[in-house]
């Protein structure tokens, strides 16, 4: 019987994993762990492989063409990448700067282009005042696109506005400095 | 501590956190793509999906014979279903102030290629995928799950 089981675990298929290079041709990782048996393996390469069956796992490389045959479907199905489009106040004021205009311009140029859109207007202060004070303020800033969206037709309901405060400078300073590079919003459509 | 301790003083504290709120719980993400025959299944009701469709934590997606269907989630991530394919979110949160969460899936069959988003980037040892046969971490990065034999 126990024969008999381990036939019937060779015949089976094992399940696969392709790590895949992202549009930088770079690979990230992944840690794969067997259920079975507990033993696991990194991929960090693009196009490398691993087969899982029972508690093995054998690793190998494939390439873009082999995995382009099996997997086309896959590649048709993947809904658009997040693009993302940064926009800036004029000092002291709810007016975007002349250059953000354009940005605004050709991020809702995209609009329609995108099956269920969502915009997730993000916005971003510099270090100076509490964390506090600029989780509000930058929900303030992104509050104050929205409206400009909204007022440029983009329906209300396909907007979500967060405010990330000081956590992501572009531009990185020590706690307290003023940096009108980072006092921003971001349009992110997806 | 010990990445699984980790995740289930994580998912633990997500689950207090998420009794204390509201009643509905937020999506997990959208349906961008469908061809042929997808279907969401919710607690013990199944339907028909269409693109704009929402999925909740717990939902799960399959796709019938010469079908595909894609799905963007609140962090980014996006998540490509080939044919004959089920996929489950098991568990998903983020939070999109502070970017923290995390994303427990199932694939019980088929093929899925997935694109990690800002989970994956923030919180490596928050995202998990699965299948019956092994149990993935994700570093960042864009893989192809393929079932193959299992659940088949």
């Amino acid at each position: 019987m126990a024969g008999l089981a381990a036939m019937t675990g060779c015949a089976q298929l094992s399940d696969r994993i392709i790590l895949l290079p992202g549009p930088d041709g770079q690979a990230g990782a992944v840690a794969i762990q067997a259920l079975a048996s507990g033993t696991s393996v990194r991929l960090a390469q693009p196009y490398a492989q691993a087969d899982i069956r029972g508690g093995r796992i054998d690793t190998g490389v494939t390439d873009r063409q082999r995995v382009d045959e099996a997997y086309g479907d896959l590649t048709l199905a993947q809904p658009a990448r997040a693009r993302t489009f940064v926009v800036r106040f004029q000092a002291s004021s709810q007016q975007l700067t002349p250059d953000s205009l354009p940005v605004l311009a050709e991020a809702l140029a995209l609009l329609p282009r995108l099956p269920a859109v969502e915009l997730i207007v993000t916005g971003h202060t510099d270090r100076v005042g509490t964390q506090e004070a600029n989780d509000k303020l930058s929900l303030a800033r992104a509050q104050a696109v929205s409206e400009l969206l909204v007022r440029a037709g983009v329906a209300r309901e396909v907007i979500s506005v967060v405010g990330r405060g000081e956590r992501e400078p572009l531009i990185p300073t020590a706690d307290e400095v003023a940096e009108p590079g980072n006092r921003r919003v971001d349009i992110k459509l997806r | 501590m010990n990445p699984f301790v980790a995740t289930l003083v994580f998912w633990c504290a997500m689950l207090a956190g998420a009794a204390a709120q509201a009643a509905d719980p937020p999506a997990a993400g959208r349906v961008k793509h469908v061809v042929g025959s997808v279907v969401l299944v919710r607690g013990d009701v199944s339907h028909p999906v269409a693109v704009g469709a929402l999925v909740l934590p717990g939902d799960r997606i399959v796709t019938g014979p010469r079908s595909r269907a894609g799905l963007t989630l609140a962090d980014d991530t996006l998540l490509a279903m080939g044919p004959d394919t089920v996929l489950s979110i098991d568990e998903f949160a983020f939070d999109p102030t502070r970017q923290e969460g995390g994303l427990l899936a199932t694939v019980f069959k088929g093929a899925i290629r997935v694109v990690s988003g800002l989970l994956a980037r923030r919180a490596p040892e928050s995202v998990r995928f699965r299948t019956p046969t092994m149990v993935l971490g994700v570093r960042g990065t864009e893989f192809i799950i393929d079932t193959r034999g299992a659940g088949q």
